[in-house]
């Protein structure tokens, strides 16, 4: 506890200090080069207010939602079934490190040729780029089942059920939640990938039309806005995972 | 051995299943390796997909080389040192969940669409995990290791030299690894916003009436990808014989 309180000035200082010299660094160039961090945040307030962004996030939270539920829906049980196998683990290893090294976004030209350039074409980019982060990390979570645990499992007696359910799934939990963590940061880049890449709605429309305008500020608003969405994302599910898995002792 | 056979079994079928989707669905929708094979020896024959693939990487190498030469720095201190955590780490935290493909308009006004636009993408889309990475390995050093080195005199210096950054040759490694995938996905994706270079050539294949140049396209990448992945692998485990052994949890932990 000691550790943390004192570190914690020391956080909120560097970021204070940092838009500080960020508003000195761009008092000397106008407002088309670079924005004042008290520029985007007018900007941010402005358009909060006037519902131009909340609609637009919630438009894209759509997509964001659907892909990344459906993504979790069958990445997860995949995910399992594979680390548990070790054959079919080594089977699906260099095939899934393959497809891991092609960037998401090449894959948009198929995204259209598939699913044409508007709302199922999104949900699709969603989910393949949450889809495979998912798969990896639940794979070696469920492949790093304590071994010891097991054995004593079997030695009580327990039946293969019992064994997943009571030993295997509270083991590997914690990756399926570090797996859902990176898994929804993924998704939210891929929802903004997606709107900018696929016919531009939402917010990726409004970056669009900020940048013809030249408007930086409206534009470092946007990014500040998704970066706080990602942010709220990550130590939300953080916060769940401590409240939920009280057993799993997280490394700070 | 058997592990390998395993690997190669599973290749051989994904590849089976592959040319079975594709067959079925047709090269408009989904071209099947027998088509995409032979053009992709068509179009590296061509020679232009080689020329536009090391130009997108002589310019990712750079962004990436950046990337690896200060996260690596600012990932020890941070590790090493509280002041350096609580500086650098809230920036990090922010910076590392945010998406590259909505900084990509920013730095086209910023940079425009040449050279130091692709550079600063690769970096900014690289510098955070690598930073990550070794700020991971650095706390996590065996504080044993150090004491040992302080009991039989060494100084800062030379702990730094023999102990520390040994101790951290596996993190470092990963860290290259992990960064030079966010590198690449971030050269794909700066070229294929402003349409020019590898990306572009992505994009445009996108447009032609079959699926095969594109994916053989996507082949290439992701070849080179893998192998470079695989030599950093290798490079690992001459540096650090320890190294797979070390790794097998950290890499998801970080990832």
């Amino acid at each position: 506890m000691r550790r943390t309180l004192g570190i914690a000035p020391l956080m909120f200082g560097s970021l204070i200090g940092g838009f500080v010299l960020w508003q000195i660094a761009a008092q000397g160039v106008s407002n088309v080069v670079f924005a004042p961090p008290s520029a985007v945040l007018a900007h941010l307030g402005r358009d909060m207010a006037s519902g131009v962004l909340p609609m637009a996030l919630i438009g894209s939270l759509a997509h964001l939602v659907i892909g990344f539920a459906l993504a979790v829906i069958v990445a997860v049980p995949l995910g399992f079934a594979i680390g548990r196998s070790a054959v079919v683990a080594a089977m699906v290893d260099p095939v899934m490190s393959a497809i891991y090294a092609v960037p998401p976004v090449a894959l948009v030209p198929f995204l259209i040729i598939w699913f044409g350039l508007f709302f199922e074409a999104r949900v699709a980019l969603v989910f393949l780029m949450a889809f495979f982060e998912i798969v990896v990390t639940v794979t070696a979570g469920a492949r790093n089942v304590d071994p010891a645990l097991l054995a004593v499992g079997r030695s009580f007696g327990a039946s293969r059920a019992r064994l997943v359910m009571r030993v295997i799934l509270p083991a590997s939990l914690p990756f399926v939640f570090t797996a859902l963590r990176v898994g929804l940061v993924r998704a939210i880049n891929a929802m903004i990938t997606a709107e900018l890449f696929l016919a531009a709605v939402n917010l990726g429309a409004l970056m669009k039309q900020q940048a013809q305008r030249f408007d930086m500020a409206g534009l470092l608003s946007i990014v500040l806005l998704l970066c706080l969405l990602g942010l709220v994302a990550q130590e939300g599910l953080k916060a769940l995972e401590t409240k939920l898995l009280p057993w799993h002792v997280r490394r700070p | 051995m058997k592990r390998l056979g395993y690997n190669i079994l599973g290749i051989i079928l994904a590849l089976a299943l592959w040319e079975l989707i594709g067959r079925a669905v047709g090269a408009e929708l989904f071209a099947p390796p027998s088509v995409v094979l032979p053009e992709f020896v068509a179009l590296v024959r061509q020679g232009q997909i080689i020329v536009e693939l090391a130009a997108s990487l002589r310019q990712m190498i750079v962004g990436f080389a950046l990337a690896c030469m200060i996260g690596v720095t600012v990932g020890i201190a941070m590790g090493r040192s509280r002041i350096c955590d609580g500086l650098f780490h809230p920036w990090l935290s922010m910076f590392v969940v945010t998406s590259v493909a909505a900084l990509v308009p920013i730095f086209v006004l910023l940079f425009g669409t040449g050279f130091w636009f692709r550079v600063a993408i690769v970096f900014v889309a690289s510098v955070w995990y690598v930073m990550l990475t070794v700020y991971h390995g650095a706390r996590g050093v065996e504080p044993r290791f150090i004491d040992v080195g302080h009991s039989f005199g060494a100084g800062p210096l030379r702990s730094f030299r023999s102990i520390l950054l040994p101790a951290l040759y596996p993190y470092i490694m990963t860290a290259l690894r992990i960064g030079l995938i966010h590198a690449i996905r971030a050269m794909v994706v700066a070229e294929m916003f402003v349409i020019l270079g590898y990306g572009g050539m992505i994009y445009r294949a996108g447009y032609q009436p079959s699926t095969a140049p594109l994916l053989a396209l996507l082949m290439t990448l992701m070849l080179v990808s893998v192998g470079v992945n695989e030599m950093l692998r290798l490079a690992g485990r001459k540096l650090a014989p320890w190294y797979d052994e070390q790794m097998g949890l950290t890499k998801i932990r970080l990832s």
